[in-house]
């Protein structure tokens, strides 16, 4: 006879891109690279949400040019996500983004219970809006505020300052390097690091993995540890050297 | 998924004669990535560490190559075989610069599922199958206890089940190490972790094994987490420092007989309120005692043992609900209501032996233990099995299991012989002479219900 049809109590996981998609974008198939990087890496993390039974994985989209708009509004469960081409043309309104974000994360819309949400801010260049008027609006909001803020800096152009303000400025604890915005200088590495934040972060936001010693038990700041950063894996292709942005 | 080792090549490996085709990778985790490999047309696993895990555990290497020279402790673990490191000729083609490497293991085979399917509901699988898993859990943690050794990072992730027939394997051996002995790296899962050594207090051990195994037997006999009830429900983002107050600093069972702060909640958290009243008081008790008193006090936590001898008796009690079909639990003796759907259930055939008693139910099995006192509970070789006849389900019989006959003797003394692989109907029997010893069959002292 079968188990009674019993599911484990979840929460939802709140998953949202927040992707620049500024003219600049268009240059050296940028904009290409992000929308392969984030359709190859949803069945991981389809993956991972199947195996995390206490996390609902729903994953949103904002995307940033003249003006910031939903690119997907309704949070998606990742494993019925279909990601649409983003197109790149205009200016950088990420201030606006923000400000679109802060107003999903308050409650309602969120539910009263839920996992840490995680947010992944990805940019090539400068804000041309009021950033600090968008991330004071993000940051009044509590979940906003308990948020896994990561930040992907494509390219050379990239404001590190800006991105480092919206991931938070933490003061350097005994062997653990402050976080920093991750730095793609190219497709393989962009990849690598949307995959990372849609798998391991994921899974750290949502059913906690292994701990091993050197993982603070109380981290300084963040209130979820984050997982290792994938290894540098050669590419075996790459013997004409990657495009670098 | 960016994989170190290329897929599809031959690589050749210091101490393997022949060389190792990647077929192809599995998947991976926090410490490596896990491939199947093909040696000499034998299908395994081959785990490869990231370098970062490598620095940060000193003692992996030390503790991979005692593990491999013990051996594994029963045959429910995907225990390490060989710890590789690539040749100078095929160490170009790993995708990594930094030194590394890893170790070869049993593949898991196709049949077998990741045990989260079950925790999260997408799995068809019975009580009796799941019950026989916490069995097989209970069991693998026993031969590996008493060979002295603790596991340190017990967790659904890496428990696999086989559904048909309850058969599980435990991977992620690579943190094994004497009790006490070793400071690997590893914690623990949070959410499984005894929780002296959530808060630092202690290292992972046996005694903290014996928590962490606790709650693994408690989700997947309830599909939920022992210490998720109301307290959890008042905690808005659940985070690190949440956690570490919910399982570690104030750590309350949702059945506490005493403490009531953390009771499920009867729509959130129905899934407890469904599957606990399943189990038989023994078993539950076994639970208390270790989320009560054992919560704080590491040496009061049920042991293997006792969990090996109380799984095999709840599977020893089951029985059907004529109305709906559903397996039940309860202790024989007072009359009973099915949990599922509340018909009361009728006093069963019994079959008494001289180290316990099993009640007749479709699949239910004879084992050495039930003859023999000093035989430790195995449910792998049964010497019986309760079969319902293939034309009416109602009628019962004992199939031989065992290599000789047994005589068989009805209730006006005549006797006759049970080859093996054949059944005798129970209906007519007294007793059955076994060479592990004798059956006696006790009909039921009041009539079944009418359905
Ligand atoms: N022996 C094996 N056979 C098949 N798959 C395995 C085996 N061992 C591990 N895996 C799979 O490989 C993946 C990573 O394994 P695991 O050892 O848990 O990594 P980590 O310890 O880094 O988390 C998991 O998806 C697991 O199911
Ligand atoms: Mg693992």
């Amino acid at each position: 006879m079968p188990f009674p049809d019993v599911k484990l109590a979840n929460r939802p996981l709140h998953f949202l891109y927040l992707c620049d998609c500024s003219g600049s974008m268009a240059a050296s198939g940028k904009m290409q690279a992000l929308n392969q990087a984030i359709r190859q890496s949803l069945p991981g993390m389809a993956a991972v949400a199947r195996d995390n039974p206490e996390a609902r994985v729903l994953v949103r989209a904002v995307r940033f040019a003249d003006h910031a708009a939903w690119h997907i509004e309704t949070p998606t469960p990742v494993d019925q996500l279909e990601w649409r081409d983003l197109q790149a043309g205009g200016i950088t309104a990420m201030g606006e983004a923000l400000k679109l974000v802060a107003a999903a994360l308050q409650t309602p819309p969120m539910e009263v219970r839920a996992l840490p949400p995680v947010l992944v801010l990805i940019s090539d260049g400068q804000p041309t809006d009021d950033f600090a008027a968008g991330l004071e609006a993000l940051l009044r909001v509590p979940w906003a505020q308990k948020a896994v803020r990561l930040a992907i800096a494509l390219g050379h152009d990239a404001d590190l300052e800006v991105l480092q303000r919206f991931i938070g400025i933490e003061p350097a604890t005994a062997g653990r390097s402050p976080r920093r915005p991750l730095q793609a200088s190219n497709a393989t590495s962009l990849a690598q690091y949307i995959q990372w934040a849609s798998t391991a972060v994921v899974g750290a936001a949502s059913m906690p993995a292994s701990r091993v010693s050197e993982t603070p038990l109380e981290p300084a700041a963040g209130n979820i540890p984050l997982p290792d950063l994938p290894p540098t894996v050669l590419d075996p292709t790459d013997d004409v050297g990657p495009l670098v942005w | 998924m960016s994989w170190i080792l290329p897929e599809g090549a031959s690589l050749e490996f210091e101490g393997l004669a022949a060389p190792l085709r990647i077929i192809r990778g599995l998947g991976g985790g926090t410490q490596g990535q896990v491939y199947e490999v093909e040696l000499e047309g034998e299908r395994l696993a081959l785990k490869w560490y990231l370098p970062a895990c490598i620095a940060r555990d000193g003692g992996l290497e030390r503790r991979l190559v005692a593990s491999i020279r013990a051996t594994a402790p029963n045959e429910d673990f995907l225990w390490p075989i060989a710890l590789l490191r690539a040749s100078p000729a095929s160490r170009p083609l790993i995708r990594i610069r930094q030194e590394s490497f890893g170790y070869l293991m049993p593949l898991r085979p196709p049949a077998y599922v990741g045990a989260c399917e079950h925790a999260s509901g997408r799995l068809a699988i019975g009580l009796r199958q799941v019950l026989r898993a916490c069995f097989g859990l209970a069991d693998a943690f026993h031969a590996l206890h008493l060979a002295g050794l603790c596991y340190k990072d017990v967790s659904l992730g890496n428990l696999f089940l086989e559904p048909g027939s309850g058969s599980i394997l435990i991977c992620d051996n690579d943190n094994v190490a004497v009790d006490g002995a070793d400071h690997g790296a590893v914690l623990g899962t949070p959410g499984f972790m005894a929780p002296e050594v959530l808060l630092g207090q202690a290292r992972p051990g046996a005694d903290s094994d014996l928590f962490s195994l606790a709650v693994l037997l408690f989700r997947l006999l309830t599909r939920h987490d022992p210490l998720k009830g109301q307290m959890e429900l008042a905690i808005r983002c659940l985070d690190e420092p949440a956690r570490r107050r919910l399982c570690g600093e104030d750590p309350v069972f949702i059945f506490d007989p005493v403490d009531d702060r953390n009771r499920p909640d009867p729509i959130e958290h129905a899934a407890a309120l469904i599957t606990w009243p399943i189990y038989p008081r023994p078993l539950q008790a076994l639970f208390e005692q270790t989320f009560c008193r054992g919560m704080k006090q590491p040496s009061r936590r049920a042991l293997t043992g006792q969990w090996k001898q109380e799984l095999a008796r709840t599977l020893d009690r089951r029985t059907l609900c004529l109305a709906c079909g559903q397996e039940n639990f309860q202790a024989s003796g007072a009359p009973a209501l099915c949990w599922s759907c509340g018909a009361p259930l009728p006093e069963p055939i019994t079959l008494l032996l001289a180290h316990g008693s099993v009640v007749a139910a479709p699949d239910n099995e004879l084992h050495a233990h039930h003859f023999d006192a000093l035989a430790g509970e195995d449910l792998r070789r049964p010497l019986a099995r309760v079969v319902a006849h293939p034309q009416d389900p109602r009628r019962l019989g004992l199939r031989n299991l065992q290599a000789a006959a047994w005589s068989a003797e009805t209730h006006d003394g005549r006797s006759q012989p049970v080859q093996p692989g054949e059944s005798c109907s129970l209906a007519a029997l007294a007793r059955i002479q076994s060479p592990a010893g004798p059956i006696a069959v006790q009909r039921p002292t009041r009539p079944s219900p009418a359905t």
